[in-house]
């Protein structure tokens, strides 16, 4: 069997962030809030969106073999090693590869920030982690639309560094992907993505319908990237 | 072959001007930009298409399967190419990880290109893979490393020529070109790649790199990979102009998609030729192709060239120089402002800034020149007790974290020079070598190596002559050694050097003739002036300084070195703009002078802070108490205002210290247990610290040089392998607002780097941040240092990933949950 995805760089047009997620990320439950404060954060969401360059690669490749303690894929050189990354693709026929980032003026804005203003700058790094899980939910959202193309179920995404799947994947992952080429992603010796706000996930195309997904497509955080809607039925069958 | 030995490279070491090992009469026709060069296309791709898994080392391929690289580059010479790449892209140390030893595979590698009977072999070399500090954590000299490994061997397997390609990184790129220059004489072409927005994933722009690179000396500057050639033509006819080396383009075949399982690209071999012709007829001497292009298009690339000629070309004589971001361009006639704030002669708060590390106020004044309109910044770090060489450093590496603006460096150390032009992603401006024969055999080369403009003062062994002719001697002495070393005159600046026309009034007209002289006699050198010497001596500076600028600027000087603050000597600027016609139409003019006049302002600022404060009176209307609510309610703005109310009291008598202990203090221990009750979340006790930080500035400007009191030094650090900052960051903010000073190393820092600076300045408290599991070792490693080092410093610890079990295996002294908490433990120990 074929897979039949790759997609080298997409570029997503996010136009805003939820500030509840954002203020969420600050530690934030209901304290009051100053008008000042308030003002700021706005402002920083504002700066967030007009850095950012929201970006994913995606591609899908086979699966060779599951074990309880690895899943080995065709036509790529990955191993995802572990046991949990194992349980969670337990019965896929494919897994979907994707890497988000929001590029390298956010970090570089970031770093503006540290020299110059602490609180912006930890406003703006929760700005662009909330971001950052919007391009994965972007990505995500492709990879299940392409599931049920083929009437098949994709499960959540599930990143290098949750359970046991050890960072040590990112390298192969990145290479599989060419992100570096396509979307700038780097690596530091110790497996942490530059620039920082990026992710890599896994989605996993399964026969049967799968956990932990959104019962609604009300409350579903893929809901404005989906495309499947559209075409009168729902990612859960 | 040239001498391989140049990791800490000094001025002696360097050859003054480098001409290229060249096969060939037809390679040194194509490097003159005579001839047209063909290359070949993608490896990559055709591996992949061969069956090679994505993911896979592809270079150790012309190990285990030579005869299938030999044949892809068979392929293309068959097609036309003079030159095949060897599949060595990712051939680092560092990629290969211990599979293969990089001379190893580049002999290989070379070897099947040999085999496929090309004409000319290129040594591949791509980039690293790891991002560069400041941003990533791989060092200049680590990346300079891994690329010298690549160049030594790729010139020992016998390769003609090197291509450095697919850069994002202009940092990176310049360490890649250096290690080229530094450890072979091949010609080394360099190519970097562009996004759909023009700039790479670093932000260069195809002038920024064209002007770089072509300084530093590569043979050929061009644009891989990115994009369709359709996309790629109007960024190469950018670059062109900036360029006076041949510029070369392998573009990608578009962008790849999936059909039946196949990779294919958008782009076929007619719509691709179409475009290289187009890049041709602009002046693009050197082609190939990059992902996604196979034989069929280098064969239509080499039907386009058959009969073709070689465009002409006009490089631009601009002066120019670049950080990575942005290019700073006075073409002749224009004028350019460079600030000279970031200097601590006569400068008090930035001498103790440089003095404490603590650089705040630095990155402040370089901020204020770049929004007052400087077009590049001076920055000096000269001070006897410090160390000003990595002071220098650090302070350049700093700085571009907050301007784009070019640079220019500016010591007497050369060494310290050449330390910092080095490292810097771009191409600075050397401030100064001067008449005398030491001065010019120890700066010029640095000048001429780094690709790098210079200033050169009118003074010689005989001290600054003090006629018009005089100085001009001296400046042909200057300009004669730089033609000689091959430093193009757009990049020789000549200062006529600013006397105090108090001791001589004779001085000033010197200076003027002295810069007409130059301009006139030495034609293409460019004229600087460090303004304010002028009126050392006089009442009102400004007036003077403004009305010798407007002199300066009639006798033809081109860059200015002011204070760009001082709106006296800008408007000279701006006004001399639309007399000379560099602001065209006056826009720029109008666009800011509309409307101005010299009637003084109406509302005075202070006025508005009182109205400000009292629109929202708080509850108690002592100063005191005013002061403690705007920190509670982290309101900033209004601090300073009602500090100076306290301060100018004098009945009470209150002094800095009482502002301290009396105000500022209590009211961050109530921000401090609002954060702890969870009435206050992080934000807001951020914001009040910001609040207290605005008092304790009037309090520093307002004390003597014995500066505001310490409550003692803390260091801080993210440990090596982490770059995770923001946790580090607030407890700075909040120590500094309790009075304690701060030495911030940053992040990634190695455990030894960090034992040393306590041990040097005997620091009491560290506190060490981690976030990642995988650099918790770092922070082990880190303790037991200072335990061996520095056994009187007690260690807080903190971040995500740890907690009070952990912070004792780790051998902390303390564990802080958060930054509040990092606070209450520096009083416990300091006090």
């Amino acid at each position: 069997m074929t897979a039949r995805l790759r997609v080298a760089r997409e570029t997503y047009d996010i136009r805003d962030i939820d500030r509840a997620e954002v203020l969420r990320y600050l530690g934030y439950h209901g304290q009051e809030l100053t008008g000042e404060l308030d003002a700021r954060i706005d402002a920083l969401v504002g700066r967030c969106l007009a850095c950012a360059r929201p970006r994913a690669a995606i591609a899908a490749f086979p699966v060779r073999e599951t074990r309880p303690d690895a899943v080995v894929l065709d036509g790529c050189a990955l191993s995802l090693t572990g046991h949990d990354i194992a349980t969670h693709l337990a019965d896929a026929t494919e897994v979907v590869l994707l890497a988000a980032t929001l590029g390298a003026d956010v970090d570089r804005e970031l770093r503006r920030l540290s020299l110059t203003d602490a609180l912006g700058q930890v406003i703006l790094d929760s700005a662009a982690t909330a971001l950052a899980e919007r391009a994965a939910d972007a990505a995500e959202a492709h990879a299940r639309a392409y599931a049920a193309d083929q009437g098949s179920f994709a499960s959540r995404r599930f990143s290098p560094g949750y359970g046991d799947l050890p960072l040590s994947v990112q390298p192969a992952f990145l290479a599989t992907l060419d992100a570096t080429r396509q979307l700038g992603i780097t690596l530091t010796p110790s497996h942490l993505m530059v620039p920082t706000k990026s992710v890599t996930a896994i989605v996993g195309i399964h026969p049967t319908p799968q956990p932990g997904l959104e019962s609604s497509c009300t409350t579903c955080p893929l809901s404005d990237f989906c495309s499947i809607r559209r075409t009168g039925r729902t990612c859960r069958g | 072959m040239a001498s391989a030995s140049v990791a800490t490279v000094t001025p002696q070491g360097h050859r003054a001007t480098r001409s290229p090992r060249v096969r060939d009469e037809r390679l040194a026709r194509v490097l003159a930009g005579k001839d047209f060069l063909l290359l070949d296309g993608a490896m990559g791709t055709q591996l992949q298409e061969r069956g090679l898994a994505a993911g896979e080392i592809p270079e150790l391929l012309c190990l285990t399967n030579p005869e299938e690289i030999t044949a892809i580059h068979a392929a293309y010479v068959a097609a036309g190419s003079d030159v095949v790449t060897t599949n060595t892209f990712g051939a680092n140390r560092g990629k290969l990880g211990g599979t293969a030893g990089v001379e190893e595979v580049f002999a290989a590698a070379t070897a099947c290109a040999r085999a496929a009977g090309a004409r000319y072999v290129a040594a591949d070399i791509g980039p690293t893979g790891a991002l560069l500090q400041p941003m990533g954590t791989l060092s200049f000299d680590e990346a300079y490393e891994l690329f010298a490994e690549q160049v030594r061997a790729a010139d020992a397997a016998g390769a003609d020529l090197l291509v450095i390609e697919t850069m994002a990184d202009l940092a990176e790129a310049k360490a890649a070109l250096l290690a080229a220059k530094e450890n072979s004489d091949l010609p080394a072409f360099v190519t970097m790649t562009f996004d759909e927005d023009g700039r790479t994933f670093l932000g260069t722009t195809p002038e920024v790199a064209a002007v770089t690179l072509d300084a530093l000396g590569a043979d050929v500057v061009g644009i891989n990979c990115s994009l369709g050639p359709s996309d790629v033509t109007p960024l190469v006819e950018r670059m062109l102009p900036w360029v006076g080396c041949p510029v070369m383009v392998q573009a990608n075949a578009g962008l790849p998609h999936v059909e039946d399982g196949r990779t294919l690209y958008s782009i076929g071999p007619d719509e691709y030729c179409e475009a290289v012709a187009r890049m041709l007829d602009a002046g693009v001497t050197v082609i190939g192709g990059c992902c996604g292009t196979s034989p069929a298009f280098i064969a239509g690339e080499r039907a386009l060239l058959e009969g073709r000629r070689v465009a002409r070309r006009r490089p631009r004589d601009d002066f120019a120089v670049t950080s990575a971001q942005q290019l700073t361009a006075i073409p002749t006639g224009y004028v350019g402002v460079i600030g000279e704030r970031i200097n601590p002669t006569g400068k008090r708060l930035l001498r103790e800034a440089l003095r404490s590390g603590n650089h705040d106020y630095v990155m402040g004044e370089a901020i204020s020149q770049t929004s007052a309109g400087a077009q590049i910044l001076d920055v000096n770090a000269g001070l006897p007790e410090i160390d000003e060489r990595a002071t220098l450093v650090r302070l350049v590496s700093e700085l571009q974290g907050v301007t784009t603006l070019p640079l220019q460096i500016d010591s007497s150390d050369p060494l310290a020079v050449e330390a910092a032009v080095r490292l810097y992603p771009g191409k600075p401006v050397i401030n100064s070598t001067n008449g005398t024969q030491e001065a010019l055999d120890a700066v010029l080369p640095i000048a001429r190596h780094y690709g790098c403009a210079v200033v050169g003062l009118t003074l010689d062994e005989g001290g600054i002559p003090t006629t018009a002719e005089g100085r001009l001697s001296v400046a042909r002495r200057i300009v004669a050694a730089c033609d000689e070393l091959g430093i193009p005159r757009r990049d020789v600046i000549i200062d006529c050097l600013a006397m105090a026309a108090s001791t001589d009034q004779r001085a000033p007209r010197a200076i003027l003739d002295g810069i007409s002289l130059v301009k006139r006699e030495l034609p293409g050198v460019r004229c600087v002036l460090g303004v304010s010497n002028i009126s050392f001596g006089l009442p009102f500076r400004p007036l003077v300084n403004a009305t010798f600028l407007a002199a300066a600027l009639s006798a033809g000087l081109d860059l200015a070195i002011v204070n760009p603050m001082s709106d006296r000597l800008m408007d000279v600027i701006n006004s001399w703009r639309v007399l000379s016609g560099e602001d065209m139409g006056a826009r720029a003019y109008l666009s800011s002078y509309a409307g101005r006049s010299d009637s003084p302002a109406s509302a005075s600022p202070t006025a508005n802070a009182t109205s400000d404060l009292g629109e929202q009176a708080p509850a108690d209307t002592t100063p005191e108490g005013q002061v403690r609510d705007l920190v509670l309610a982290g309101r900033k703005d209004p601090v300073p205002d009602a500090v100076r109310v306290i301060l100018a009291d004098a009945e009470a008598g209150h002094d800095a210290l009482y502002v301290i202990n009396e105000v500022l203090v209590p009211a961050l221990d109530e921000v401090g247990a609002r954060f702890e009750r969870g009435t206050f979340f992080l934000p807001q006790l951020m914001a009040s610290a910001e609040a207290a930080k605005a008092g304790f500035s009037v309090l520093r400007e307002g004390a003597g040089s014995s500066g505001v009191p310490s409550k003692g030094t803390v260091a801080l650090a993210t440990v090596r392998g982490d770059i995770h900052d923001i946790g580090k960051n607030i407890v700075r903010m909040l120590l500094e607002n309790y009075g304690y000073e701060v030495i911030d190393l940053g992040r990634d820092v190695d455990p030894q780097t960090f034992a040393s600076c306590v041990v040097e300045h005997h620091i009491e408290l560290a506190g060490l941040s981690a976030l990642m599991t995988t650099t918790v070792p770092a922070m082990a490693e880190t303790i037991e240092l200072l335990h061996e080092q520095a056994p009187w410093c007690k260690v807080i610890v903190g971040g995500a990933v740890l907690n009070p079990e952990y912070a004792q295996m780790v051998g902390a002294d303390f564990y802080a949950k958060d930054a509040s908490e990092s606070a209450r433990i520096a009083g416990e120990v300091l006090g």
